[in-house]
C-alpha cells in the first residue's frame, strides 16, 4: 500500500427539509485497519463537521451505527475498508425508514412496534418478594436466548421488502423480541401480545424472504422467528375448534 | 388469544406446501412419462386406483390443499410487487380461483365411476 | 415533519439481490404448479369418462408441447420440494429433550425421508 493512498466514500447527504438526497465524495485517507465507521469519524473531525450519523460502542453491541454500505445492511462498525479498497464505498441511511438527516434514520416507528408487543416479562401471578426467584433450567434458557441476542440494529428491516411495502407489519426483530418472552418459560404475556402479533400484518405480511436473518450480526434468525409465531397461533387457532382444545 | 382470519389462509397455504412437496414430483414423473409409455392399455389399471374411495380422498385433500397453496402465494407474490392496496380484490381472485379448483377436484373425483 | 426522504421500494426490488432473486423463483413455482394441478383435474376427467377420452390426453402427452410443460413445472415442482423441506426446520424446530436437532437432520427427517416414501408409493400404484 502505497503511503497517502486514499479510499473514496460516497455518502448520502439529506437534510430535513429535503425531498431527496444527494452523493457526496470524500476522498479519506486508506488504512488497512479502518472500518467504515472510521473513515466517517475521519470526514466528520477532518473534512465535513456538518455530516450526521449515530454510533456509540465501535464493537457491534450497541446497535447503532447500522448503515447500507453499498446497497447492504450493515453495522458501519464491523466493515473493513479493506473489503472494497481499491474501490469506492457507496454509504447510505437504512433502507425503509424516513430519513431525519443524512444517515441517520427516524425510529419511532420501530419504537412504536416494538413496545405494542409488550417486551418485558408478563406473569399471570406475581409471587411476592420473599418466595425468591423464578427458577429456569438450562434448557428453558435455551429456549429463547438466542431471540434474547437482538441488539435492535435494524438492519432486518433494511434487508426486508415486506417492511418497504407494508407500515404495518411489525417487522422481524421485533417480532423476534415477542417470540423471545412468549418462549420464556416465566412469561405468560402471549395472550396481551397476541393482539399486535396476531393483527392482519402484524406477522402475516412476511412471505419468508429471509434476508433479516443473513444479516443480522447476532445470529437472532428473526426469519425463523416470524415463521415459528405463526406456526404456534395457527396451532393455537386449530386446537381452539377442537371440542377439547383449550377454551 | 387474539387471531387475524390470515391464521387461516396461511394454515391452508403451509398443509399445501407439503402437499406440493410431497406429492407433485412423483405425480409428473407419472403423468409425463411413465403413463403415456404405457399407452391406452394402461386405463384399466389407472381408473382402478384413482377410483379407490381412499386413493379420491387423498387427491382430493391434495387438490384442495394445493390449490390453496398456489392461491396464497401468488396472492403474496402480487402484494409484494406493489399490489397492496389491491389486497381484498387479490384475496377474491386467488382465494375464489383455489375455491373453483376445489370444486372442480371434488365433482371429478365424485364422478370418477367405479373401477 | 413531513416529505421525509425514504428508500423508495419499487417493483423490481427483488431483481436487486441474487437471494431476491432466488425467493421470487420460489415463489413463482407456485404458478406451474397450479398449471399442472389444473392438467391433472382434465386428466383425471378424462380417465372417469372412459378409455377412449383417456386415450387421447395421454397420446397428446407424447407431443413435443406437452413434453416442454411437463420438464418445466417438473422443475419448479422439484424447486418447490427442495426449498419447501430445507425451511421446514426453521418453521417447526424439533428437539430431542431440550436439544434443538440439527436443521439438516429435521430437514431428512421431517422433509426428504417422508418425500421418498411417498414418492416411491406414488410411482408404484401407476406402475404395478
Amino acid at each position: 500500500m502505497a503511503r497517502g493512498a486514499t479510499i473514496k466514500l460516497d455518502v448520502f447527504r439529506c437534510r430535513p427539509e429535503d425531498e431527496r438526497g444527494t452523493f457526496r465524495s470524500y476522498d479519506v485517507p486508506y488504512r488497512e485497519h479502518w472500518v467504515v465507521l472510521d473513515a466517517l469519524n475521519w470526514i466528520k473531525d477532518y473534512m465535513d463537521g456538518t455530516l450526521s450519523y449515530r454510533w456509540s460502542c465501535r464493537m457491534g453491541v450497541c446497535g447503532s451505527c447500522g448503515m447500507m454500505i453499498n446497497g447492504q445492511p450493515a453495522l458501519s462498525c464491523a466493515v473493513f475498508l479493506k473489503s472494497y479498497y481499491p474501490n469506492s464505498i457507496r454509504v447510505e441511511p437504512l433502507s425503509y425508514f424516513p430519513v431525519d438527516r443524512d444517515l441517520m434514520i427516524d425510529l419511532e416507528g420501530f419504537l412504536a412496534k416494538l413496545k405494542s408487543i409488550k417486551p418485558w416479562i408478563i406473569h399471570e401471578d406475581e409471587k411476592p418478594l420473599e418466595a425468591g426467584e423464578y427458577l429456569q433450567t438450562p434448557g428453558e434458557l435455551a429456549a429463547f436466548k438466542q431471540y434474547s441476542m437482538c441488539i435492535n440494529c435494524m438492519l432486518c428491516y433494511a434487508a426486508c421488502p415486506v417492511v418497504g411495502a407494508e407500515e404495518d407489519f411489525l417487522g422481524p426483530a421485533v417480532i423476534a423480541l415477542a417470540q423471545r418472552y412468549n418462549l420464556d418459560s416465566r412469561d405468560q404475556g402471549a395472550e396481551e401480545r397476541s393482539v399486535a402479533i396476531d393483527a392482519d400484518e402484524g406477522i402475516w405480511g412476511c412471505t419468508f424472504v429471509g434476508e433479516c436473518t443473513e444479516v443480522c450480526p447476532k445470529q437472532v434468525d428473526p426469519a425463523g422467528a416470524i415463521q415459528r409465531a405463526k406456526v404456534a397461533s395457527a396451532k393455537n387457532w386449530y386446537s381452539k375448534l377442537l371440542p377439547w382444545g383449550e377454551r | 388469544m387474539h387471531h387475524s382470519k390470515e391464521v387461516f389462509w396461511w394454515s391452508l397455504f403451509s398443509a399445501g406446501g407439503v402437499m406440493a412437496a410431497l406429492f407433485m414430483p412423483a405425480l409428473m414423473v407419472a403423468t409425463g412419462v411413465i403413463l403415456p409409455n404405457r399407452g391406452p392399455a394402461a386405463h384399466a389399471q389407472i381408473h382402478e386406483t384413482v377410483s379407490f374411495w381412499p386413493v379420491r380422498i387423498l387427491l382430493f385433500v391434495i387438490l384442495f390443499l394445493s390449490f390453496f397453496h398456489c392461491g396464497h402465494r401468488v396472492k403474496h407474490i402480487l402484494m409484494d410487487l406493489g399490489l397492496r392496496r389491491a389486497s381484498g380484490a387479490l384475496a377474491v381472485l386467488c382465494y375464489g380461483g383455489a375455491s373453483v379448483g376445489t370444486l372442480a377436484a371434488a365433482y371429478v373425483l365424485a364422478t370418477l365411476g367405479s373401477g | 415533519m413531513k416529505n421525509r426522504y425514504m428508500t423508495p421500494l419499487g417493483w423490481y426490488w427483488f431483481l436487486q439481490r441474487p437471494a431476491f432473486r432466488a425467493f421470487m423463483a420460489r415463489e413463482a413455482t407456485s404458478v406451474a404448479v397450479a398449471g399442472y394441478l389444473v392438467f391433472v383435474l382434465i386428466l383425471l376427467n378424462a380417465i372417469g369418462d372412459g378409455p377412449v377420452a383417456y386415450d387421447r390426453v395421454v397420446v397428446n402427452l407424447k407431443q413435443p408441447l406437452a413434453v416442454f410443460g411437463h420438464v418445466l413445472v417438473f422443475g419448479a415442482a422439484l424447486y418447490h420440494s427442495i426449498t419447501w423441506f430445507n425451511l421446514t426446520p426453521k418453521a417447526m424446530p424439533i428437539y430431542i429433550g431440550e436439544d434443538r436437532v440439527a436443521d439438516f437432520w429435521a430437514a431428512i427427517l421431517m422433509g426428504y425421508l417422508p418425500w421418498l416414501v411417498v414418492s416411491a408409493v406414488v410411482l408404484w400404484a401407476v406402475t404395478r
